[in-house]
């Protein structure tokens, strides 16, 4: 036993090296991995659509229906109506035409088939904005028969010009074209 | 059941120093399991109100957004050019000339939305929304019917769904000179 010595550790170390298996990286957990993130990411990859709100608190905005909704002072507030047919007789024509609270109007006929003229419309909400810079309310009138594209466009733009409550109405009078 | 233990003397026992794992590792099961985890929790909270683009539906286009409220409580309308499908559960519920000119319809609709509305606690009420997905190519009408019967029933808040495009202005512009 007094001649006995036991190895360093760090030889006892080497002697073990040519006695362990060949070490091979382990893929089985990094596949595990891929399958699991693979079918979320994908599942995750869906375009999420963005939002446009109306509020038709009592205390608010919105208003539909033709009963124009919200409280407050709607009737002094500015008014675009979207419309769609022509009608002589009753004064309507496709485009929009724009109603300030007093008594002047702006008609902005269409260019074309459904294609509006947002441009001169996007121009004047700008300068409507600094002639009533006080109000953020403004009042949507559309006709049953212009499209909802229309609508939304038309919407949008009231709001990236300042006019961020946009009352939603229908037409206090239905037509009989 | 005899043992004779001289058969085993003087016999070398060879020992492995090196033994064969077999046990089940489970660090990749545990890696799995938090993975799943952490994307669960991630999705859990905003999956319920969360509103995917419609792979058969044409959204109209806009510059600015609005972020859904906090704690919405969300009843979806999605009006296609032939159909109009109710809620999360996807109801079929006629063609949209129905909900205008079928007054069955316009009933059943209501019925739906103030099951969905009374569904909702007292104190949440006001996060009530309603979420219209509809074609843009739609006429308006069908889209005022719904806000009627939305508001009727006592939705504050109506959402409209679209794409957002910064500069849609500058394309439609374009595209309407052509």
């Amino acid at each position: 036993m007094a001649g006995y010595r036991r190895p360093y550790r760090p030889s006892e170390a080497r002697q073990q090296k040519g006695q362990t298996a060949p070490q091979e990286p382990d893929l089985v957990p990094i596949m595990n991995l891929f399958l699991t993130i693979i079918p979320f990411l994908m599942m995750m990859i869906t375009v999420s659509v963005s939002l446009m709100a109306l509020n038709f608190a009592s205390d608010a905005g919105g208003g539909a229906g033709g009963s124009g909704g919200g409280g407050g002072n709607q009737d002094k507030i500015l008014e675009i109506h979207l419309m769609l047919r022509q009608s002589e007789s009753l004064e309507l024509f496709p485009g929009m035409e724009i109603r300030e609270p007093g008594s002047t109007i702006h008609k902005l006929p269409w260019l074309s088939e459904n294609v509006y003229d947002f441009n001169s419309l996007n121009d004047l909400l700008a300068r409507l904005k600094e002639k009533y810079s006080e109000t953020t309310e403004i009042a949507v009138v559309v006709h049953p028969d212009v499209l909802y594209d229309t609508l939304i466009r038309t919407i949008d733009l009231c709001k990236t010009n300042g006019f961020v409550t946009v009352h939603y109405r229908s037409p206090l009078a239905t037509y009989a074209y | 059941m005899s043992f004779n233990s001289k058969t085993n003397k003087g016999r070398r026992q060879v020992r492995r120093k090196v033994q064969d794992s077999k046990q089940l590792s489970i660090t990749s099961l545990l890696d799995v399991l938090t993975i799943i985890l952490v994307f669960l929790i991630k999705n859990v909270s905003m999956e319920a109100v969360k509103i995917s683009e419609l792979a058969d539906m044409i959204y109209p286009t806009t510059m600015s957004t609005d972020k859904l409220m906090d704690n919405a409580m969300v009843t979806p309308v999605k009006l296609y050019m032939d159909r109009v499908v109710l809620g999360v559960e996807n109801l079929t519920l006629g063609t949209p000339k129905d909900i205008v000119e079928n007054q069955e319809t316009r009933r059943i609709m209501e019925a739906f939305f103030r099951t969905d509305y009374d569904a909702i606690p007292e104190d949440k009420k006001r996060e009530a929304c309603l979420v219209v997905q509809a074609d843009a190519q739609l006429p308006c009408g069908y889209i005022t019917q719904i806000v009627s019967v939305g508001t009727s029933v006592g939705y504050e808040n109506i959402y409209f769904a679209s794409l957002e495009e910064a500069d849609w202005l500058r394309t439609y512009s374009s595209a309407s000179s052509q």
